[in-house]
């Protein structure tokens, strides 16, 4: 039955199959063997493969005893293999693995985690904390004592030129040369020590950023409501400076929660107060304070 | 360097182990099966099947005539090397954690759990290798260590067995009177979990999962050498012909889920056996390395993780040519 079965199944089998040329072997004069196979892949495609093996036959000395054991027949689940590693329970690693001997502690390869990079240098960028560029005293690099002295070493190690001396720029003596290369890591120019910390802005410092707006989140707003629409409902408590709707990327269909910004934070507190459970379009908004980017 | 895997277990490997050419490599795992292998090709001589429970330790004596192999079904088997038959049972309360031979291969150590009521115990057999069938049921010498029960051992000596404890002890025990010859209490801080002796058995490596390795001297016990590491260790090895320990193990296989492949450092790791320092690493499984041997030719070692895999390693031409601290050269 079984056989049967098998039979007008392999049978379609075999006719679809197309014919297929023999393998070609040729062997040329360096003892390179080039093996040309016609044979169809994966999309139903027939291709030509072309193998060049070399064959290197390595000898080896070695003890009676070892090459004794050498022509000892296969046993256990082996018994009956053909001579020769079994594909199924050797392989050769494809990656080739490095093993470099070095001295000294490989900590240093312990890259810390993006977590504690970022971390790391905040704390150089330190907020708050002064740093003076010539002798690493806690005053500015203006007022430093020793200026007369090392302001000629300064010329040379500072190559990032035009760094002011706003508050909290607690550089480094060469803060290009320390940050950039952590980890042999791309560190963008916003996480070097030096940087002024995430979100770094060409209006900052001196202008109002964004941020320095009173500005409220609000949430659970309709897809449809576009910045008109926001603008309308806040306008009534005061001057609004901006609105800014989350939207889908692809799709710009609004993802329910927009950002107002006020010019006055009396404004904003008493908007937040009156728009935070009001019905809009059949949802209840929600409005806090919009926390500030970390 | 291209490293051969050896895709024999389906469960974690327990133990893998050379015979004295290093042409043979024998492995053995939870999944009930014993292998050896060729060690230059990868290529599977056979298995020895017979065992019905976690085989935990195995060891070849050194003429690679019989192979001696501890289990958890509370067997130690003994098999003929070429054939792969079993040759002998013996049948025991508790499963058997470590076998090693003698150097002259005429008798074997075991070490069965303390499990059950039963107390742990360190066996000694003679081994009748003229008719290797007809053996002896009754060990010529038994001994419980007290307090902490034995995790791995080894002849220091003729007449000498070291072990190491679940509480981080290192005893010297003298088989014939059962008694406490030299004891380092403080060796480790948790439990042993590997020792290999020097070729010579003057000296001795443990590891731990205190995360620490240790080099004893054999006589009095007194430790030479601390590798500190950042991972419990499964297994510690000495390299020969250069002066290298070679470290394995990685995060409990009960935690590898819960933490990253980078935090888990599942590596080997080359450490300078004599300035204590780390010196390389060779990248490669999956989860924490189990076990570790090396090739006595010092050509390349061979380790078994918890993965299942037993990964061969034949060093390149540059690892022979690499002189980490200069021309210093060390004698071993």
């Amino acid at each position: 039955m079984a056989t049967a079965a098998a039979s007008w199944a392999d049978d379609v089998d075999e006719f679809e199959l197309p014919k297929l040329p023999k393998p070609k072997q040729t062997i040329d004069e360096n003892g390179i063997i080039t093996i040309e196979e016609i044979v169809i892949n994966d999309d139903g495609k027939k291709v030509k493969v072309t193998k060049k093996i070399r064959k290197k036959i390595q000898k080896a000395v070695v003890e009676h005893a070892v090459a004794e054991r050498r022509q000892w027949a296969k046993f256990g689940k082996e018994k009956g293999s053909s001579p020769g590693p079994q594909v199924a329970t050797t392989t050769i690693e494809r990656e080739n693995v490095i093993l470099k001997l070095t001295a000294g502690n490989k900590d240093v390869d312990n890259e810390p985690s993006e977590e504690q990079i970022i971390k790391d240098n905040l704390k150089k960028s330190g907020a708050g904390q002064l740093k003076c560029r010539l002798c690493s005293g806690g005053h500015y690099t203006a007022k430093c004592p020793y200026k007369n002295e090392l302001a000629g070493l300064d010329a040379m190690g500072e190559k990032a030129g035009g760094e002011d001396d706003f508050g909290a720029a607690g550089d480094e003596g060469a803060p290009t040369a320390g940050a950039s290369t952590i980890g042999g890591k791309y560190v963008p120019p916003s996480m070097r020590a030096g940087a002024r910390g995430a979100g770094e802005s060409m209006r900052r410092p001196g202008g109002i950023g964004r941020d320095d707006l009173p500005t409220l989140r609000v949430s659970n707003l309709s897809q449809d409501a576009t910045d008109s629409d926001v603008r309308d409902l806040f306008s009534r408590f005061g001057r609004v400076e901006r609105v800014y709707i989350g939207r889908d990327r692809d799709t710009r269909i609004g993802k329910g929660f927009a950002f107002v910004s006020f010019e006055d934070r009396n404004v904003a507190d008493q908007a937040r107060q009156k728009v935070d459970g009001l019905g809009y379009d059949n949802l209840i908004l929600k409005c806090v304070w919009s926390q500030p980017k970390e | 360097m291209r490293p051969i895997l050896l895709q024999g277990h389906e469960r974690p490997l327990t133990q893998i182990r050379f015979n004295k050419e290093g042409d043979l490599l024998f492995s053995c795992s939870k999944d009930h099966t014993i292998n050896v292998w060729f060690s230059d090709n990868g290529e599977r001589l056979g298995t020895y099947d017979g065992h019905n429970g976690t085989i935990w330790t195995v060891d070849v004596d050194s003429k690679s005539e019989i192979l001696i192999s501890g289990s958890a079904d509370n067997t130690m088997r003994l098999w003929e090397v070429r054939t792969g038959k079993c040759l002998y049972t013996w049948e025991f309360p508790t499963a058997v954690k470590r076998v090693a031979w003698s150097e002259d291969d005429k008798q074997l150590v075991c070490i069965t759990e303390q499990r059950m009521g039963y107390q742990g115990a360190v066996r000694i057999f003679t081994i009748n290798r003229e008719n290797p069938t007809q053996q002896s049921e009754e060990p010529d010498a038994m001994f419980h260590p007290i307090a902490s029960k034995a995790t791995v051992c080894a002849f220091a000596s003729p007449s000498l067995i070291v072990t190491g404890h679940e509480s981080g002890k290192v005893a010297l025990y003298d088989w014939q009177t059962g008694e406490e010859v030299a004891v380092n209490e403080r060796a480790h801080s948790m439990v042993v979990t590997d020792l290999q002796l020097s070729p010579d058995r003057t000296y001795f490596i443990t590891s731990s999962k205190d995360k620490v390795a240790r080099v004893h001297d054999s006589r009095t016990l007194d430790v030479l050498k601390t590798f500190a590491t950042e991972t419990p260790l499964n297994s510690a090895a000495l390299s020969s012909q250069k002066p290298y320990v070679l470290i394995g193990g990685g995060q409990e296989a009960m935690s590898v889920t819960t933490t990253s492949l980078r935090q888990g450092k599942f590596e080997t790791r080359f450490w300078h056996l004599v300035f204590e320092e780390e010196i390389g690493r060779v990248k490669g499984h999956f989860g924490p390395i189990n076990t570790l041997a090396v090739l006595p030719s010092g050509k390349g070692f061979a380790s078994g993780g918890e993965d299942g895999f037993v990964r061969m390693h034949h060093y390149d031409e540059s690892y022979f040519r690499a002189k980490p601290y200069g021309d210093l050269e060390v004698d071993l």
